[in-house]
């Protein structure tokens, strides 16, 4: 079973994002700061990381890029209420940018289209 | 024919120095500080060639990258090139490692701009020029930047053409017949010339100028693979074949000839570039008013040379800078830095001194880098001996006796 790492400071945001993303048969590890997301990334070695940007302690893009730096090939996907930070050159390092819709499609076959993706990669690797 | 200046354009270009480099082929020089930061030319530092390059073209948006021993070129750049008005939106900064995206040091090239992609977020530059630290040439970074926005390219490499066998020290490059680079090889064994001149070959010369987000878009990409986080070996390579690389190629404008550039990788090299500027009409010229090259210096009063009793002075195709005193000695084929004192009957030939040297009566020295703040004791001879020199001495390949900063002399 594939763990996603799901890091969102809103307590209801958690909920309903982790039952969604249960139900499509993923396990999921909840992280609350950016700061918290980097240790439950080195402690459960996520497949792939969900990232909210706004949060206390240290934000998500911060928090991406240091766990990008301890694990290069986790796909990590933004999920964020902003459009704004897709400026910004530091979210360039996420799989994908998904703006926050009460409709979780999007993110889901996001999560989907990147675990084959990464799936693939790492075959490669290994032949 | 240069192109008028223009100013809106330079605003758009952002200079990404490299200065980190450790220069290890260049101890003991480098003992105490980066390879920017050793002494050049009597009164420059390596990297002040680059920077007045910079300046000379109009680029006055600059972030000195450093990394290790950067004490010394750091201050260097405060007390020296603290020059620009940061009310204009110019700026020369020197940003050490900041480990905001990870606690490592810098990896390699590619790194070392990822972990400052947060600089070119806050500066936005349409373009960014790579440039680095550790390069002796002067170039018109102008005409690269016209020749990049004419050609629509993503990215432009200067290179430069370089007998071919030389070739393999740097990253080769194959070009077609519209300055597309088709090809880059680093540092191959066995180097291909280029298709007209078959001992020629064209290289990198380590600088590049990106269009900001096709360099973003590269360097991310590359962050999240196993790779040695080089230009030259990962970046490039990979970029040829999605996107519009262009080569340009470095000619002196006077005599349409490759224009001069020198990599001071080795002890031996950085001896030979800087005796180099001794001879009249030298191939890279300190005296072109058209192309200053400003540095740092202490104040010094004129340079004083005494003619003694035994009248044995004599000075000959050498520079001398201010502040020497030189009493009845013998200098040839030399270049003495600032505050140099040298004592009677002594002579000095093909030697590179550096500031604050203190050169005792009849000693001899031929072939030598004595750096900074050494004292050599009277009746000394230095670089007629190897085994002799051997004993205190780091002595090249070619045979040039090397003494580092503050050396305890015996």
């Amino acid at each position: 079973m594939d763990t996603i790492l799901l890091v969102e400071d809103d307590k209801n945001q958690i909920l309903l994002y982790e039952q969604e993303i249960a139900i499509e048969g993923y396990k999921v590890v909840t992280a609350m700061n950016g700061l918290e997301a980097i240790e439950k990334a080195r402690n459960y070695k996520p497949d792939l990381v969900v990232m909210d940007i706004n949060m206390p302690k240290m934000d998500g893009i911060e928090s991406m890029c240091r766990i990008l730096s301890e694990h290069r090939n986790i796909p990590i996907i933004i999920n964020t209420a902003y459009s704004n930070y897709q400026n910004n050159f530091m979210t360039w390092s996420a799989d994908a940018y998904i703006i926050k819709s009460s409709d979780l499609k999007e993110l889901k076959d996001k999560i989907k289209e990147l675990l084959i993706k990464k799936k693939r990669k790492d075959n490669e690797k290994t032949v | 024919m240069r192109k008028p200046f223009d100013h809106k354009l330079f605003k758009k270009v952002l200079v990404m120095l490299l200065a980190g480099g450790k220069g290890e082929r260049l101890y003991p020089l480098t003992r105490d500080r980066a390879k920017p930061a050793v002494p050049f030319g009597g009164v420059y530092r390596i990297i002040d060639f680059t920077l007045s390059n910079c300046i000379n073209s109009g680029l006055r948006k600059i972030c000195v990258l450093t990394q290790y021993k950067s004490y010394s070129l750091d201050r260097h750049l405060r007390v020296g090139w603290n020059i620009f008005n940061s009310e204009l939106d110019e700026f020369i900064e020197n940003i050490p490692p900041q480990k905001r995206t990870s606690e490592m040091w810098y990896l390699g090239t590619a790194d070392a701009v990822y972990q400052n992609i947060y600089v070119l977020e806050r500066e936005r530059p349409e373009m960014v020029l790579i440039l680095a630290g550790d390069h002796i040439y002067k170039m018109d970074y102008s005409e690269l930047i016209n020749f990049h926005i004419e050609n629509k390219a993503d990215l432009t490499v200067p290179c430069i053409e370089v007998p071919l066998d030389d070739a393999s020290r740097f990253g080769v490059v194959g070009i077609d017949k519209k300055h597309r680079i088709v090809d880059f090889e680093e540092k191959p064994s066995n180097p291909k010339p280029l298709p007209a001149k078959q001992n020629i070959a064209l290289v990198s010369m380590g600088i590049y100028l990106f269009n900001t987000e096709v360099l973003v878009q590269r360097i991310i990409d590359n962050a999240k693979k196993d790779s040695n986080r080089d230009f030259g070996k990962n970046i490039i390579p990979t970029m040829i074949k999605k996107d519009h690389v262009l080569s340009f190629v470095f000619t002196d404008n006077k005599t349409n000839k490759a224009g001069y550039w020198r990599d001071i990788g080795t002890l031996d090299a950085y001896w030979e570039a800087n005796i180099d500027l001794v001879k009249a009409n030298p191939d890279f010229n300190l005296f072109d008013s058209a192309w200053p090259i400003r540095t740092y210096n202490k104040q010094y009063p004129p340079a004083q040379y005494l003619y003694g009793q035994e009248k044995k002075g004599m000075i000959r195709d050498s520079l001398i800078s201010n502040g020497c005193i030189i009493n009845d000695a013998f200098i040839e084929r030399s270049v003495i830095s600032p505050d140099v004192i040298i004592g009677s009957q002594s002579s000095a030939i093909g030697s590179v001194i550096m500031e604050g040297v203190r050169i005792g009566k009849n000693v001899t020295i031929q072939n030598a880098i004595i750096d900074k703040y050494v004292t050599i004791p009277d009746g000394m001879r230095i670089g007629y001996n190897v085994q002799e020199d051997e004993k205190q001495f780091t002595v090249t390949e070619k045979g040039i006796v090397v003494a580092y900063k503050e050396m305890h002399l015996i």
